[in-house]
């Protein structure tokens, strides 16, 4: 798998970190809401078909990147720095 | 000052190795540098600190991505990341000023003299020796001159500038130049190699 | 004169003689020749023996596809099993030999095995090792035991115990186009591609580009066709632009058009040059890839059809015009399509005696005829093979009547006399990479071959590939394949001319004889057409079932020759069409890959190390070295005679009771700078950074978002937005990209920058009564009192004047700073610290030592921060802040989390005098055999210098309620059992005098 990272350009996956849901929405930092944080920490979708996930370009610039993949087909759909990716986390 | 210590062993001897009965391939050297440091802009303030760097520096920096440049007196700078660029000299005190000079609403240079361990590898089969370590295409077009890329050879993070059509540096991590040393070795052996 | 080898012809140099052994018996070959075509110049046809029954089998291919010739090669003192004979080009000193066999290949015991071929059909594992119960055996293990035995009968060659002594590398290439065959149609595409100035890469998995021009005995151009090749061979290889692989096999084809190939470049020596791999592998990416694959000829499947001597018709006519060898000197073809009178007309051209084709169907085409009369023959046409003679050789093959359309026998067998049998089932284009890409072959009813699908990736067809079969073809498919990667349009330019004409190769649907007798289907397995119909009997119908339940295609050889008969069977037997009983999906690899080349330079040297720039200090003066993750650290320094149990004791004593030292340098270190990076600090951190002063240090613990514990150490306020983080060794890289998430993603806003700097900065921690003294004794520029430098101080100065940044903490309860300087002055503060502590008997020590001095001071470390623990969990809650939130903080207080049992830090004193042991289990009652319910675990243990006791800590149900308790440890392992004291995890000096005095 490749991932055409913003910045680096098309690298192969093994320089990259899979860091996680990017659909989930995090409570803010302050929020007691216990059910909100479990859903934030434990609760994934997991869908066959497009999928929105934070990786990481660790072996390169170090960014994290939002990517849009198709779980069945390894297609990747959209790449876009996690930091213009509206809402971060929370989108 | 204190003389810095190489961090690369006894292993590390100059001469010629490898299958070098036809000459060698590549040379490989521990590029001594004077400074090195990471420079890192606040979002917006890409040109900004550019410009800063290119002043103090003596360079033509620009902040595209990969984008780098040198100077006659061995200066030079590289983009390794989202308005972030390696900068490195002969001069041990340009460190200190880029760190005094660059101001903190432009961004913050942190001090990496010590950290990082630069290789030199030139000759003519230099791409041909980087290629097995980096899944990089290192062809003069696709990587020209100046520019950096910032990569893995599995574990190891390397940081890399094109210093000529056939000469690249490339930046480890202080603690693994041992390590690197061995791997960039084995790669020439098939073209033979001379260390400096 | 070799007995099989023709007078003259064929592309071997023979003013070259090469020789090699098989199985101990010294024979010669050529310069171009394979081990296959050199055995059977030599007169020697049986070359192995078959998988389950042990059956004599000869070479059946000429190629990659080779089910039945694998030998073992016996190279630089190690065995190589299971390599076609037919890949191997032969060197000097070559040592192959034959296998499954005892005790040698003509007379082999196995073979005893055929007379039991009814017990051993398919799904004979699963069916057995189910089995009864047989008095007191219990049925599976008894029949475990025979497994082992019926195992061992069953086989292919045998790998080595010996590490490999080969030397294999890894590369990368990019690519505009790759184009995998070099036959006509790939080399074609690779002309046209680099004429429009396309970055070519050619792979043939062949040690010489052609392919079947190499063999056809066609002219193009009126040139033989291997001249022409190898002039437009040589054109291409003169440009920079392109690369020419040959001996490169790719065997897998990946997402964004990733091609895995593996370079065979030193196996046709004996040994490779120095410092030259024997093979290479290679990760191409390109940005469209040629498919010129070609095809491969299938067998058709009769009764006694895996005799040696049989082999199939293409790779006869490639031993006879390529390698100048005549495997038979009474040939008989047997074909359902015109290439087998091709092939038997070149025979005869090169002097073999064609002594009859056999053709299943009831009318051939005119050009078939003439090619019969050419080879010396008229053909049998409506007739079929339907059993064969002969022991180690064949002798004759019986003929019988035959209808195409109903597939019936009539009339009575003939016997014909031969020793040789060239078979021909017709071409199957070879699509395993683009099945690979993502798509599924598609059944093409008339030509009766499976066909490319569309693509799923960039890649265009070529040649044979697309089940055209001429040379004409090839010529325009692969020039409008190059041109087409070059974005331009098919050409209408003249090709060169062909002679002769091409035939029309479509096959009669005919793929099996059925008569009685076995009939393979996959020679390596031997699979039979049987076993697929007792498959089919058994409810096994699927592709799928089919292929685990009877192995069929899963042989080394990826059912190469097998799989479209075995479908055309199981179709039969279903009543359906070939297209409804489906293909399996091909997988990676094409072809054999030896696990040395996919490790390739790391083989042997898994991970690089790192070293602290004190390294070589600590290797001079003896020091046991451990790893520590990549790291290496000193374990010990150990005086003459000494036991690491000694040496630790030592250094720890020397520690309390002067001074020592130790390299810290491994600690993670990150700059964290900028206007926000107190806050950003604060959010990260369950205690308070924002209020640390300028010039001091604090102790901080992070917690993971579900409320555990994460990481711990200390950060030093440098400057207002200047702070340094250390982690510990271990989690240095997580804690990094922890910090760097938190940054991109939950909080984009705050201007922090962060960078690694760990190896910026040797450490080397003084501690001690006496450390200050040292510190007295060689810092300058700075004074080192308590005034200046309290605990959690900082201050800055020079040692023999290298800069230096001095902080007081202590991990092990003494009086102690951490020196740190740039890395490139580490040895040299080290070497002077060292001489300022000598009037106090400076003692270095390692992590022994380390881990002994932290668990009587009660520290955690990385094994009670076990990913299971909370701050509570670690009576670290005094660093729980109630006034501001932090990450963990949503979720560390469910209840399950503050549970009164939960397993919490203890310590424990042995009560025996003998060793704790780490991991071993505590338990209230019972004994060594039968200990009780476990009550936790020791996280660590050592020997307490101090205590003059064996210590640990350990993490228990309930904690601190359980102190002045006793219990048992319970360590079955190490077979020990005894009582323990448990009391706090402070042993040592629990209100802190000395670290802060």
């Amino acid at each position: 798998m490749l991932i055409d990272c913003p910045h680096c350009g098309s690298r192969d996956l093994a320089e990259f970190s899979y860091q996680g849901d990017a659909t989930r929405a995090r409570p803010d930092l302050a929020s007691t809401d216990t059910k909100a944080w479990l859903d934030y920490v434990y609760n994934r979708p997991n869908p066959a078909g497009r999928h929105r996930e934070f990786w990481q370009h660790a072996g390169g610039c170090r960014a994290h990147l939002v990517v849009e993949r198709d779980t069945l087909t390894h297609e990747i759909l959209t790449v876009a720095f996690a930091r213009d990716a509206a809402g971060g986390d929370a989108a | 000052m204190v003389e810095r210590a190489s961090p690369l062993g006894s292993d590390f001897r100059p001469g010629f190795h490898g299958d070098f009965a036809e000459g060698t391939g590549v040379t490989i050297l521990e590029a001594i540098k004077g400074s090195i440091v990471e420079a890192n802009a606040w979002p917006g303030e890409e040109k900004t600190l550019t410009e800063n760097l290119s002043a103090i520096c003596r360079l033509k920096l620009s902040a595209a991505p990969g984008s780098g440049a040198a100077n006659r007196e061995g200066t030079c700078a590289f983009n390794i990341g989202p308005g972030r660029f390696l900068l490195s000299g002969q001069d041990e005190a340009l460190a200190g000023d880029l760190i005094a000079a660059i101001d903190e609403t432009t961004g913050t240079v942190t001090d990496l003299s010590h950290g990082r361990t630069v290789f030199a590898i030139e000759g003519s089969q230099v791409e041909w020796v980087l290629a097995k370590l980096f899944a990089l295409d290192f062809s003069l077009s696709a990587f020209p001159v100046h520019t950096g890329r910032a990569t893995a050879h599995h574990d190891l993070f390397v940081q890399i500038q094109r210093r000529g059509e056939k000469r690249f540096e490339l930046y480890v991590f202080r603690s693994f130049a041992r390590a690197f040393a061995k791997t960039l070795r084995r790669a020439s052996e098939d073209v033979g190699y001379t260390i400096r | 004169m070799s007995p099989r080898r023709t007078s003259a012809g064929g592309l071997i140099d023979r003013t070259r003689t090469i020789r090699f052994t098989f199985d101990g018996e010294s024979l010669t070959g050529h310069a171009g020749d394979t081990l296959a075509s050199a055995l059977l110049a030599s007169g020697i046809s049986l070359m192995g023996r078959s998988f389950k029954y042990h059956r004599p089998r000869g070479v059946f291919t000429a190629g990659i596809d080779e089910p039945n010739a694998l030998v073992t090669l016996l190279r630089e003192g190690v065995r190589e099993p299971n390599i076609p004979a037919t890949q191997i080009q032969i060197y000097d000193g070559l040592r192959a030999e034959s296998q499954n066999r005892f005790p040698s290949l003509a007379w082999d015991i196995g073979a005893v095995n055929q007379l039991g071929g009814r017990l051993l059909g398919a799904g004979f594992y699963y069916k057995t090792f189910m089995g009864p119960v047989m008095g007191p055996l219990k049925g599976t293990r008894f029949w475990m035991m025979c497994e082992h035995f019926i195992r061992r009968a069953a086989g292919l060659g045998r790998a080595d115990f010996e590490p490999d002594p080969s030397h294999y590398e890894q590369t990368n290439a990019f690519c505009d186009v790759l184009i995998v065959g070099g036959g006509i149609a790939g080399l074609m595409a690779a002309e046209a591609a680099a004429k429009a100035g396309k970055r070519v890469i050619l792979a043939e998995q062949e040690p010489i580009t052609g392919g079947f021009a190499r063999w056809s005995g066609e002219t193009i151009e009126g040139k033989p066709a291997h001249e022409w090749v190898s002039n437009l061979t040589a054109r291409l290889a003169s440009l920079d632009h392109v690369r020419l692989l040959t001996r490169t096999a790719v065997w897998g084809y990946y997402d964004g058009n990733t091609l895995a190939a593996l370079e065979r470049v030193n196996d046709h020596v004996a040994r490779p040059p120095k410092g030259h791999p024997r093979q290479r592998h290679w990760t191409i990416r390109a940005t469209d890839v040629v498919l010129a694959t070609g095809a491969l000829e299938r067998p058709i499947v009769f009764p006694g059809n895996d005799r040696p001597g049989i082999m199939l018709a293409g790779a006869m006519r490639r031993y006879a015009e390529e390698f100048g060898v005549l495997p038979g000197s009474r040939t008989i073809f047997f074909t359902n399509n015109d290439s087998a009178y091709e092939a038997a007309a070149n025979l005869r051209r090169a002097g073999g005696h064609v002594a009859a084709i056999v053709d299943v169907r009831a009318k051939i085409s005119s050009a078939a005829s003439e090619l019969a009369t050419a080879a010396g023959v008229s053909p049998l046409i409506g007739h079929a093979i339907v059993g064969s003679r002969g022991g180690k050789a064949l002798s004759r093959v019986f003929v019988q009547a035959f209808d195409a359309a109903s597939g019936t026998l009539s009339g009575d067998a003939r016997q014909l006399e031969c020793d040789s049998l060239a078979v021909s089932g017709g071409w199957q284009p070879v699509l395993h990479l683009a099945s690979q890409a993502g798509a599924k072959p598609v059944w093409d009813g008339e030509k009766q071959a499976f066909l490319p699908p569309p693509p799923t990736q960039r890649w265009t067809g070529a040649g044979a590939f697309l089940g055209k079969f001429g040379t004409t073809d090839a010529l325009a498919s692969g020039r409008d394949a190059g041109l087409k990667c070059a974005g331009k349009r098919a050409s209408r330019g003249q090709l060169p001319a062909i002679a002769p004409e091409a035939l029309d190769l479509t096959p009669a649907p005919v793929l099996e004889i059925r008569a009685r007798g076995r009939a393979f289907v996959d020679f390596q397995h031997d699979v039979t057409a049987d076993d697929v119909r007792l498959a089919h009997r058994e409810g096994f119908v699927s592709v799928e079932h089919l292929k685990r339940y009877t192995t069929l295609g899963m042989a080394t050889d990826q059912g190469k020759t097998s799989n479209v008969p075995g479908l055309a069977i199981m179709a039969t037997a279903r009543g359906i069409t070939i297209p409804e009983v489906g293909t399996t999906r091909f997988r990676p690899p094409y072809s054999p890959v030896a696990i040395g080349a996919l490790a390739a330079e790391r083989y042997g040297d898994l991970k690089p190390e790192r070293y602290t720039p004190m390294h070589d200090w600590h290797v001079e003066r003896g020091a046991e070295m451990t790893p520590a993750g990549l790291w290496n650290r000193p374990l010990i320094y150990a005086a003459a005679g000494e036991t690491v149990e000694q040496a630790y004791i030592r250094e720890a004593a020397a520690v309390r009771r002067s001074v020592g030292i130790v390299d810290v340098s491994t600690l993670g270190k990150i700059a964290v700078k900028g206007p926000d990076a107190a806050t950003f600090l604060d959010r990260v951190y369950t205690n308070t950074f924002s209020t640390l002063k300028v010039g001091k240090a604090r102790y901080g613990l992070m917690l993971r978002e579900d409320g555990i514990a994460f990481d711990d150490g200390t950060t030093w306020r440098l400057g207002e937005t200047n702070f340094l983080v250390t982690t510990t060794t271990a989690n240095a890289g997580a804690v990094m990209q922890h910090l760097e998430y938190c940054l991109d993603i939950l909080w984009p806003e705050l201007k922090v920058h962060l960078t690694s700097v760990t190896d910026q900065w040797a450490g080397a921690a003084i501690a001690g009564p006496k450390a200050r003294a040292v510190l007295e004794g060689c810092v300058t520029g700075t004074k080192v009192d308590n005034e200046t430098l309290p605990f959690m101080g900082i201050v800055h100065g020079q040692i023999d004047r290298a800069p230096v940044m001095i902080c007081r903490l202590s991990f092990s309860g003494e009086l102690a700073y951490e020196v740190y300087s740039g890395a490139g002055h580490g040895t040299h503060v080290w070497e002077t610290l060292m001489e300022a502590g000598e009037p106090f008997d400076i003692t270095p020590y390692g992590m022994e030592a380390l881990g002994a001095l932290r668990i009587e001071k009660g520290h955690v470390t990385g094994a009670e921060i076990d990913g299971r623990t909370t701050a509570r969990d670690l009576y670290l809650d005094w660093m729980l802040s109630k006034k501001k939130p932090f990450i963990g903080s949503g979720l560390m207080d469910r209840p399950a989390l503050i549970d009164k049992n939960r397993l919490r830090l203890v310590g424990v004193i042995s009560l025996d005098g003998q060793k704790l042991g780490g991991g071993a289990h505590l338990v209230e009652r019972g004994s060594a055999d039968e200990p009780g319910e476990s009550i936790g675990h020791v996280t660590a243990f050592c020997y307490s210098p101090t205590l003059q006791n064996y210590i640990g800590l350990a993490l228990v149900r309930g904690g601190k309620l359980r102190h002045g308790t006793r219990a048992y440890l319970s360590d079955p392992l190490r077979g020990r059992f005894g009582q323990v004291e448990i009391v706090s995890h402070h042993f040592f000096d629990p209100d802190g005098e000395r670290m802060h005095g």
